[in-house]
């Protein structure tokens, strides 16, 4: 069950990553020229139901294919969404489920990862924060993640754990 | 479950080691430019994910065009508005072209000079880009088998998009202009003057002429220069006039030809390399412009 749930897990972050290229890439649907994070939005969720070795190993591997499929030095985004997938495990032991709580959960994690992306790709010499359009880059995906959240938690109830039930769904 | 001993224990452990194994790979994948095992492991990635992203691309194009159409129905107006004056400005510019074709003409009529060739080029779709919004790449559906080599220029119907920095067989991926590691060496008409221009990250681009000895202005054409990509292509326009200041770099920016938000296809040129404009071991292949020696009293 447990390893089940992983490679499901696993199953949804690669579909993520693929929508993020594609539907939500460069030339697909972008409102106010920005999209959703939506890897890391889905670390987030598996984060939140996975165990905790699971979850940072998912958090890695889902950073190193954004890597892998982006123009980052190897390794960045790694870094960026295994902090991400640690701070949800960290968060979730202290605090319920809840639609007001999930909402600033999700904005706070993306806003997160996404500045210490900016600091990491600065410090490895992509120049991200001189980047003119930083505050749209960073603010939009977040409010977009919290406007995606309640359908990506209650896909990651479905899928990770069918039997518990949460505010978004049984 | 996390704070309470052992448990915590291996995970911050673990998570810490991943932290390690992430910076040391960012490390080594910066020190080999983006070569060695993090470039295999990029072709590989490519490889296995190109056919999917082609399929996911092909399958959410109705959807993807329906939001796009319900999403820019407010800018309409605003956009035809746009557009109308944008071709009555394109419709003086064709006036003024056509005089100034018709004396090209003559004058090379007149000196025998042979106009220039039209590029050898491939067109190529981009059907995935990167997987954040500091990503300025996009991925060709052409690569190795079509004659795409790394560095080769990417331009559309606007101007130049970027370079190729990785091909495998039958994919390439593109580095926009706008990125901040691509710098492109240009000429600013009318003044003729070199300079590079730089992407940084947004719609805009640095323009910087260390040996300029005349004002830019707003409007005025910036074209590539022929050092690393054929000559003449256009880059953009400058968006701030900008005065030369003795003993100071001259900076103003740039706004990209290319609309690299619509970008759908693109032509990659083929039939040219930096050799042919005799470009090797950094030597320029087009005759830089005399340097101009400060005045005593600046220096």
């Amino acid at each position: 069950m447990r390893s089940r749930g992983t490679a499901l897990a696993l199953v949804l972050v690669v579909a993520a990553v693929v929508a993020q290229t594609t539907v939500f890439g460069a030339d697909g649907v972008r409102p106010f020229g920005s999209a959703p994070n939506l890897v890391l939005l889905l670390v987030v969720v598996c984060a939140r139901w996975l165990d905790p070795e699971p979850a940072l190993f998912l958090g890695f591997t889902a950073g190193l294919l954004v890597d892998l499929l982006g123009s980052a030095p190897l390794g960045i985004w790694a870094m960026c969404l295994t902090v991400v997938a640690y701070l949800t495990l960290r968060v979730r032991e202290h605090v319920a489920d809840g639609p007001f709580v999930v909402a600033v959960g999700i904005l706070g994690l993306t806003l997160v990862g996404q500045l210490l992306f900016v600091v990491l790709g600065t410090l490895f010499g992509l120049q991200t924060i001189s980047d003119p359009q930083l505050p749209r880059k960073l603010v939009l995906p977040a409010l977009y993640n919290v406007a995606l959240a309640a359908p990506a938690f209650w896909l990651g109830a479905k899928v990770l754990r069918p039997h518990q039930r949460t505010w978004v769904g049984t | 479950m996390l704070s309470h001993g052992r448990r915590f224990d291996r995970t911050t452990a673990l998570f810490l080691s991943l932290l390690a194994v992430a910076f040391i790979a960012a490390t080594f994948d910066v020190r080999s430019d983006g070569g060695g095992v993090g470039g295999v492991m990029r072709d590989g990635a490519q490889l296995l994910f190109a056919p999917v992203q082609r399929a996911v691309g092909l399958v959410a194009a109705p959807f993807v065009g329906f939001v796009d159409g319900v999403s820019n129905l407010a800018g309409l107006r605003a956009e035809n508005e746009r557009l109308r004056r944008e071709v009555a400005r394109l419709e003086a510019q064709v006036r003024e072209t056509e005089a100034l074709e018709r004396r090209v003409a003559e004058l090379e009529a007149i000196s025998g000079l042979e106009p220039p060739q039209e590029l050898a080029a491939v067109t190529a779709r981009i059907f995935a880009s990167g997987a954040s919004d500091f990503d300025q790449i996009r991925f060709l559906d052409k690569g190795k088998a079509d004659g795409i080599l790394p560095g080769a220029a990417v331009i559309d119907e606007h101007g130049l998009v970027g370079r190729v920095d990785r091909v495998t067989e039958h994919n390439a991926r593109v580095r926009l202009i706008t990125d901040p590691l691509v710098s492109v060496g240009v000429r600013v008409q009318p003044s003729n003057e070199t300079g590079v221009v730089t992407g940084r990250g947004g719609d805009v681009l640095r323009l910087e002429m260390f040996q300029a000895t005349e004002p830019v202005y707003e409007g005025d054409v910036v074209v590539t220069d022929g050092s690393r990509y054929p000559p003449g292509i256009l880059v953009g326009y400058v968006t701030e006039t900008a005065d030369v200041v003795v003993g100071f770099v001259l900076r103003t920016s740039v706004e990209p030809a290319a609309d690299l938000a619509e970008v759908d296809f693109v032509k990659v040129v083929v039939g040219w390399s930096p050799l042919d404009a005799g470009l090797v071991d950094g030597e320029e292949g087009v005759e830089p412009p005399p340097f101009v020696e400060p005045p005593a009293a600046d220096r």
